[in-house]
């Protein structure tokens, strides 16, 4: 609840000020420039702490004809209103040793005084003002929620720092840079505010008032001005203004202005007439005044600079990120009444890409006549003719339920159920966070101690809404129901797929496996590499079957072995050269062959060898590449022979270890793996790739060889180079 | 009369010499020192001008208040300056608040003292009043030397001829 609160005000806010954030961003990055440009010129006084006031003022005395005042900016610039001896009055830089003019005060480039005016008023004068003083209050509050946020999503303000796992670029970057910029943005926002708030006169008065007329006494000891204590003392890095006396009036006198108070001085005697310290909100004011515009360091001026550039992009991500989030959410549910329903479908999803599997589990259900209620875990009630619980849930950061399954422990206890109910929790999660689906396991252990719930599966976990894994469960829960189910996932990309049609190039006949070799030409130009995925699409017939594609010479090699009752293998088998066929490409990051790796070590069964026939082709820059190949005979090998021999003398690949199942010592690949453990733990050892392709049983016992092998050699969990994303599998 | 004819040019090139002499007139620095009142809100941008004896602008002599979005603020002088909107970076100078004093030095043509000029100092402050002759008075050699007291925005200014 709090979470979704929280969320909720940070884009509530963010919506209603994205605009003028935009505009006011995009000119405080240029006004950034402005210290920066304003130090490279060569005026900053390098000594400043060695001039005394004396000094400077005899400088400027002996100079020009008169003098009005002097100021010491923030840079360490020197600068004089002075009239010079040939009457001219000017505003200039000077050496306040010498006197010497460096140069003219330059006027404020007119792209920084227009940002200036939009970015503090949007060209609307006092109302502008007004509005822009209020979005720095609103940034205030978006960076706060956000922070609360951010606490909550690393899991606890101790864990602020630590590893971000969000793989979603947007939202990895939202995270990344929120955590970096949060502080610098605060300041900003503040800063902005307090100095609307001055403009609008919100803060107590900021003036000085200084007594101009006290009872001085007519006698004073007249002094040199040289003899002055004062001006001896003060140093000019302790300085601010000094202004000249207006005539030689004795009741005109030099106002000087430090950096924490001001002072009367007589012009004569150099005694001090008044004195009066700057109050806080002066020294408020002027804090707020150099921290938002950066005048007093270049080096903080490229903090404000990095931290406009990041506003834009936390904009863009946060945005981009609301839209998925709301496309993912914004799905029709049309279902039976809670009270009629068979079947109740509870989901805990926080992104919504929970509800997609639950939904399509639905469709299926009602499919099969079947009445169907689909609901949150929050939402969770009595069901009065109710026979099976299936609950699909996502875990948030560190194990806490997602914001619609909250209420679901305590209303789990205190709402008795009419009667009994099978259920199946599925839990939803990814294998980068410490806490894989430890939500879907709280709620699993929920039901299985309260006594109106019987357990018919054991809790499913479901690693990156792996489709494959997710139809494996159905096929499970189909099995123990004995209710068959046609489920249909959606493509999730299905607006982004563009048919294409590919023409046969080539293509092998049936070796002893049923297996064959096809190369396909696309009819249209398209970029593809060794991995992806190709879905073949058969010709009057709605079942579509994924390869994994190999490019060679830039065509696709597929290797593809024939099912007897297969509909799409046997349509393929049946294809002749020159003919066409339909399908989709589809982009499979995740399962590329590494541009840069100190080893590679490709391991492989059956057909699964296909895309590292194009890979190995693809290892230009000759990476060590070891291939680990498990086929029934040494019959099925000859297919692959020439094409790996190939690679083999070209360095490509320098290693090739085949078990034959079917024959020599009837061995598996794990086998292999436990023979060559040296090499294997090697690899993972030095930062390697494994990448594994082929059936999933497979890649089971692969996966727990490795376990075996690092653990045993490397006293390290697997799970460790998982994490370092050393472990890359594609299978099915 | 002959001789009037051949010197007659001679003539007219010498009194145009006398009176190219004759503009190029003679300008005197006066230092001025505006003393705000102890008013509240930004701070106040400040006009200085020169105003002919027929009461029309005639000269722009020193402006406080950089920010030109502002300008159209201070109407009476804008309809003189915003027609022809000349650069008077020079001539300016950054606005001060309440209570604060800034001197400036302005430059006065000579045969403008004494011969029925005003000098007028029109004041404005964002979002609050404009006075149209905060402080004006004929410009004499005697003025020049003056305090004035303000009505508006200006408590006073003191004027000294350098």
């Amino acid at each position: 609840m709090t979470l979704s609160i929280w969320r909720y005000s940070h884009l509530l806010l963010a919506i209603s000020s994205a605009i003028f954030l935009i505009i006011v961003s995009i000119t405080g990055i240029i006004l950034a420039f402005e210290p920066i440009n304003n130090a490279v010129q060569p005026y900053a006084i390098k000594n400043i702490k060695n001039v005394s006031v004396a000094e400077t003022i005899s400088a400027l005395e002996n100079e020009y004809s008169d003098v009005l005042e002097f100021e010491v900016t923030a840079s360490d610039f020197v600068m004089a209103s002075v009239v010079s001896k040939n009457g001219e009055s000017e505003s200039i830089y000077i050496n306040p040793s010498t006197g010497k003019k460096l140069g003219n005060v330059a006027e404020k480039a007119p792209i920084f005084s227009w940002s200036t005016n939009l970015h503090r008023s949007l060209f609307l004068k006092g109302i502008g003002r007004f509005f822009v003083g209020f979005v720095s209050l609103l940034l205030c509050f978006i960076a706060v929620t956000g922070f609360l946020l951010l606490i909550k999503r690393q899991g606890g303000i101790l864990k602020l720092y630590t590893k971000v796992i969000e793989t979603n670029l947007e939202q990895r970057y939202h995270v990344i840079l929120g955590r970096w910029l949060l502080i610098p943005i605060i300041i900003i926002a503040v800063s902005g505010v307090y100095l609307s708030a001055e403009k609008f006169s919100l803060l107590p008065e900021t003036t000085i008032n200084h007594n101009w007329s006290p009872e001085v006494s007519e006698e004073f000891t007249k002094k040199e001005l040289s003899e002055f204590e004062l001006f001896k003392n003060i140093n000019l890095d302790e300085l601010r203004k000094l202004s000249f006396p207006f005539s030689e009036d004795s009741e005109d006198y030099f106002e000087i202005e430090l950096q924490n108070k001001s002072l009367l001085v007589h012009q004569y005697s150099g005694e001090v007439i008044s004195e009066v310290n700057h109050p806080f909100t002066t020294l408020a004011s002027r804090l707020s005044m150099q921290l938002h515009t950066g005048e007093s360091s270049v080096l903080w001026s490229l903090v404000l600079l990095i931290s406009g550039i990041s506003i834009l992009f936390f904009i863009y991500s946060g945005f981009s990120m609301t839209l998925k989030r709301r496309k993912n959410k914004n799905q029709k549910l049309a279902f039976s009444n809670k009270n009629d329903s068979e079947y109740i479908v509870l989901v805990g999803s926080e992104t919504g890409s929970t509800f997609i599997f639950a939904e399509a589990f639905c469709k299926a259900l009602i499919h099969a006549n079947k009445k169907v209620f689909l609901s949150t875990l929050n939402d969770y009630t009595t069901y009065n003719n109710a026979k099976h619980l299936v609950v699909f849930t996502a875990t948030y950061g560190a194990g806490d339920a997602p914001s619609n399954a909250r209420h679901f422990k305590t209303l789990l206890n205190s709402i008795k159920p009419v009667n009994t109910m099978q259920f199946s929790v599925v839990g939803f999660g990814s294998l980068l966070y410490p806490e894989y689906c430890r939500f879907g396991i709280t709620v699993d252990n929920l039901l299985q101690m309260h006594s109106n719930f019987k357990p018919i599966l054991f809790l499913t976990k479901i690693n990156e809404q792996s489709n494959i894994a997710f139809n494996s469960w159905v096929k499970q829960w189909s099995q123990i129901t004995g209710l068959y189910l046609d489920l249909k996932l959606p493509q999730t990309k299905t607006k982004k797929r563009k048919l294409r049609t590919f023409k046969v190039v080539g293509q092998s006949n049936l070796n002893s496996d049923n297996t064959f070799l096809l190369k396909l030409q696309p009819s249209t130009k398209v970029k593809f590499q060794s991995g992806d995925l190709i879905t073949i699409v058969p010709k009057k017939e709605t079942t579509e079957r994924q390869y994994s594609i190999a490019k060679v010479n830039n065509t696709i090699l597929l290797s593809i072995k024939k099912h007897d009752k297969g509909i799409c293998s046997s349509y393929l088998s049946t294809l002749k050269k020159d003919e066409t066929i339909r399908g989709y490409l589809k982009d499979n990051n995740d399962f590329h062959f590494p541009k840069k790796a100190s080893q590679i070590l490709l391991i492989a069964n059956g057909t699964g060898i296909a895309p590292f026939l194009g890979m190995l082709d693809e290892n230009k820059s000759k990476i060590t590449t070891h291939l680990f190949l498990g086929l029934r005979t040494k019959a099925s090998f000859k297919l692959y022979q020439e094409h790996v021999f190939e690679m083999l003398s070209k360095k490509k690949l320098v290693r090739l270890e085949i078990a034959y199942s079917q024959e020599e010592q009837k061995q598996y690949i794990q086998d292999l793996l436990f023979k060559e453990s040296a090499l294997v733990s090697k690899v993972l050892e030095d930062g390697g790739i494994i990448m594994i392709c082929g059936s999933l049983a497979m890649k089971h016992s692969v996966l727990d060889t490795l376990e075996v092998i690092s653990k045993d050699i490397l006293k390290r969990p697997l799970s460790d180079f998982e994490n370092n994303e050393q472990l890359k599998t594609d299978c099915y | 009369m002959k001789l009037i004819f051949k010197i007659f040019p001679l003539i007219l090139l010498s009194a145009f010499t006398l009176l190219a002499f004759k503009t190029q007139t003679k300008s005197t620095n006066v230092k001025c020192m505006i003393q705000m009142t102890n008013y509240t809100g930004e701070g106040a941008y400040v006009v200085i001008s020169l105003i002919n004896p027929d009461g029309k602008y005639e000269e722009t002599l020193y402006v406080q208040g950089k920010d030109s979005e502002w300008y159209s603020e201070i109407p009476d002088w804008w309809k003189f300056y915003g027609k022809r909107r000349a650069n008077i970076d020079a001539i300016s100078g950054a606005t001060i608040s309440g209570g604060e004093r800034t001197i400036s030095v302005v430059k006065i043509a000579n045969d403008k003292i004494d011969s029925g000029y005003n000098i007028r100092f029109e004041t404005a402050v964002e979002d609050q009043e404009y006075y149209t002759d905060d402080v004006q008075f004929e410009l004499t050699s005697k003025s020049i030397k003056n305090k004035v007291e303000g009505k508006g925005f200006i408590r006073y200014i003191r004027m000294l001829p350098q």
